[in-house]
C-alpha cells in the first residue's frame, strides 16, 4: 500500500476524457493493482480510479496508470506533500452477519440435512423470549427446538436451553429435545451442551448451498 | 442564460430527461447532472448514463443561450413541487437561480465543460408505428436479464424477419419473442441488439402515432415526440434461441387468462418468497390444480376450470415469470403447451400468433 500525499493534476483517457486541475490529494496505490485518487471530501468515494490489472510507470514526476483496455490516469505531481509505503499483509476479509441468516434458510428448506425423519413446523418459532431459529416435530412427533449459530459458542447453547425451557411449559409440546447446529461448534460449547442433553450439529455451509439442484435453464 | 418556461411541462421534460441520469456516477460525477442548453425558442435537456441518453427539448422564453450542468434529481425534485404556472432559470456566474412565485433557490451547477460529447443522431430515420412498437415491447422488455454479469441478456435483439421487424429477449429461465409483420426497421438479414432499459423508456413515452428510429453503428435513437432516447448498441452474439423452441408438444393446455392470474396470485400468497416460489400445476382431462408449498408457513391449492388435451402431468414454474408470460401473452384465452417436468412449456394467446412466451420449468422434490 502505498499512500501519496501531492499537489497534483490528473488526466483520465478512455471510454471519454475527464480532467482534474491541480490541488492536494491523497493517491492510493494498493497492492492487488488498483488506484485511486481522493480527496478531502465525498467519503469512500474517489474522484477518480483504476481498477486492476493496472500498469504504473513513474517518471520526471508523472505517473501513468494504464490498463489493457487502453484507459490511462496520467497524475501529473507538482509538489510531494508525503510519501509513504505500507505491507498490510493478508486482510482477514469482512465477516457478513447474514451468514447465519442464510444457515437458517438454507437448514429450514432442508431440515433432513439435520437427521432422519425431522419435520419443520415453522422458522422463527416466537416464545416470550424471542424466536426460536426452527421448532420441528421427529419422526416420533417430539418437538426439537433448533437453534443455528454461524460459530457455536456456550452462550448459544444456553440461548437455546432458554428456549427449551419457555417451551416446555407449553404441553402440547412438552417434553421438547434441543439441537444446537453451527458451521463451527467449540469444543467447550459442546461439552456444555451435552451435558444438558442438547446434541450438537456442524454443518458445511458450502455443502449446504450447493446441494440445492441446479436451476433449469434454456441454454 | 435565462429563461422562462410552464413548469408543468418543464418539470415533465426535466423528470425524462432525468430517467438516464446515472444512479452511480463513479469517475464521473458531472453524469449526475442535467445538461440544460438554451437555444432559441427552446431548452434542450440531456441526461446520460454513458450507456443510455435522453435528450428532450421543450419550448420556453429565453434570454441569451448557453449551457448549465445542474444536478438532476435536484431539478426534478424542486420542480415537482413547485407552485404556480412558470418558473424562471437563471444562470449567475457558475449558480442556476430557480424562481417560482414566492420561491426562490440557487444551486451550484456542475462543470459544463465535463459533461461526455454523446453520439449525435444520424439525419435519417425510419418511421414505426408507436402504438404496434408499445405493444410489443411491454411484452418482450420484461423477459431480458438485469444481470450486468451476462450483458447479451440485458439486450432485446430486433432482428429483420421475413419482411417484418422480430423481437426477441431472455434471461435464460424464460425467452418472449414477438413479430411485426410490415414493419421494416432493419435492412436484408440485420439484427442489432439493444438495451432493455433504454426500450423500457421508449415504451414507457411511447404514445399513438408514429415514431422516428435511427440506426447507427455503435447506437440506436428513438424519437418519440419531443424526446430522443439514444441507447448503445450491445455487442456479441445473441443466444441461437431458434433451436430453443420446440417444434412439438404432446400436452396442450386451454385456460381463461383471468381465472389463472388470479390463481396464480392466490396461491402464491403462502410462499416464502412471492417471486421466485414455485407453483405446481397439475394437469389432467379434469381441469388444472394449481399449488404451492412452503414447510413452515402452510400450502395452498386451488382449481381452475380447463381444457387439457395430454398425459396427466405436474410441472412446476417461478410464480413471477408465470405471472409476467400470463400478462405479456394478452388475450381471454391463454394455451399452455408442455413436454414433461422438466422441458421448457410455451405460452400463447391462440388469437395472436405472433407472441410467444417459452418458460422453463422449475425442479420440485
Amino acid at each position: 500500500m502505498r499512500l501519496l500525499v501531492a499537489q497534483c493534476s490528473v488526466a483520465y483517457e478512455g471510454r471519454l476524457g475527464a480532467r482534474l486541475a491541480p490541488a492536494v490529494r491523497l493517491v492510493v496505490f494498493k497492492a492487488d493493482g488498483s488506484v485511486a485518487i481522493h480527496s478531502d471530501a465525498k467519503a469512500y468515494k474517489p474522484l477518480n480510479w483504476m481498477n486492476p490489472p493496472c500498469t504504473v510507470t513513474e517518471a520526471d514526476g508523472v505517473i501513468t496508470v494504464a490498463t489493457p483496455k487502453g484507459e490511462r490516469l496520467v497524475i501529473e505531481v507538482h509538489e510531494v506533500v508525503s510519501d509513504q509505503r505500507f505491507d498490510l499483509g493478508d486482510d482477514p476479509g469482512l465477516e457478513k452477519d447474514g451468514v447465519e441468516a442464510e444457515l437458517q434458510q438454507l437448514i429450514a428448506a432442508r431440515v433432513d440435512a439435520l437427521g432422519s425423519g425431522l419435520r419443520l413446523v415453522r422458522r422463527e418459532y416466537p416464545t416470550d423470549l424471542g424466536p426460536v431459529d426452527l421448532l420441528c416435530r421427529d419422526a416420533d412427533g417430539n418437538a426439537v427446538v433448533v437453534e443455528i449459530k454461524r460459530v457455536g459458542e456456550i452462550a448459544g447453547v444456553e440461548q437455546l436451553l432458554r428456549y427449551q425451557e419457555r417451551l416446555d411449559r407449553d404441553g402440547t409440546l412438552a417434553p421438547t429435545r434441543g439441537l444446537f447446529v453451527a458451521t463451527r461448534i467449540k469444543p467447550q460449547a459442546r461439552v456444555f451442551a451435552e451435558s444438558r442433553g442438547v446434541a450438537c450439529l456442524e454443518v458445511d455451509l458450502e455443502e449446504l448451498r450447493g446441494s440445492a439442484p441446479p436451476d433449469l435453464r434454456l441454454f | 442564460m435565462k429563461f422562462r418556461a410552464e413548469r408543468e411541462a418543464l418539470a415533465d421534460a426535466v423528470g425524462t430527461a432525468q430517467r438516464a441520469v446515472a444512479s452511480r456516477t463513479g469517475a464521473l460525477p458531472v453524469l449526475s447532472g442535467l445538461r440544460v442548453t438554451l437555444g432559441p425558442g427552446s431548452v434542450e435537456l440531456v441526461g446520460s448514463d454513458l450507456e443510455m441518453t435522453i435528450r428532450v427539448t421543450t419550448p420556453v422564453q429565453g434570454e441569451g443561450e448557453g449551457s448549465a450542468v445542474l444536478p438532476a434529481r435536484l431539478f426534478a425534485d424542486i420542480l415537482a413541487r413547485l407552485d404556480g404556472d412558470t418558473v424562471t432559470v437563471e444562470l449567475v456566474g457558475e449558480d442556476a437561480r430557480i424562481e417560482a412565485g414566492r420561491f426562490a433557490t440557487t444551486l451550484r451547477t456542475l462543470s459544463v465543460g465535463e459533461f461526455p460529447r454523446l453520439p449525435e443522431v444520424p439525419e435519417n430515420g425510419v418511421r414505426v408505428d408507436g402504438a404496434a412498437l408499445a405493444e410489443s415491447l411491454r411484452q418482450v422488455v420484461p423477459a431480458a436479464s438485469r444481470d450486468d454479469a451476462r450483458p447479451i441478456l440485458t439486450g432485446v435483439l430486433l432482428a429483420a424477419h421475413e419482411g417484418g421487424l422480430r423481437l426477441v429477449a431472455t434471461d435464460s429461465y424464460r425467452l418472449a419473442m414477438r413479430d411485426l409483420p410490415g414493419v421494416s426497421m432493419l435492412a436484408g438479414d440485420q439484427r442489432v441488439l439493444v438495451g432493455a432499459k433504454g426500450l423500457a423508456e421508449v415504451q414507457r413515452l411511447l404514445r399513438d402515432g408514429d415514431i422516428e428510429v435511427f440506426l447507427a453503428e455503435r447506437d440506436v435513437t428513438f424519437r418519440v415526440g419531443s424526446a430522443d432516447i439514444t441507447t448503445r448498441l450491445i455487442e456479441g452474439e445473441f443466444p441461437n434461441y431458434q433451436q430453443l423452441i420446440p417444434s412439438d408438444y404432446p400436452n396442450r393446455l386451454k385456460v381463461s387468462r383471468d381465472l389463472l392470474g388470479a390463481a396464480v396470485n392466490r396461491v402464491r400468497l403462502v410462499s416464502q418468497s412471492r417471486d421466485t416460489a414455485p407453483i405446481r400445476i397439475r394437469m389432467n382431462p379434469d381441469g388444472i390444480e394449481l399449488s404451492a408449498v412452503a414447510q413452515d408457513i402452510g400450502e395452498a391449492h386451488e382449481s381452475v376450470e380447463a381444457t387439457f388435451d395430454g398425459g396427466e402431468l405436474t410441472v412446476a414454474f417461478n410464480a413471477q415469470f408465470l405471472l409476467d408470460g400470463i400478462e405479456s401473452v394478452g388475450g381471454s384465452v391463454i394455451e399452455l403447451e408442455t413436454q414433461d417436468p422438466l422441458r421448457p412449456a410455451v405460452m400463447r394467446n391462440p388469437e395472436a400468433p405472433d407472441f410467444l412466451y417459452l418458460l422453463m420449468p422449475v425442479r420440485i422434490a
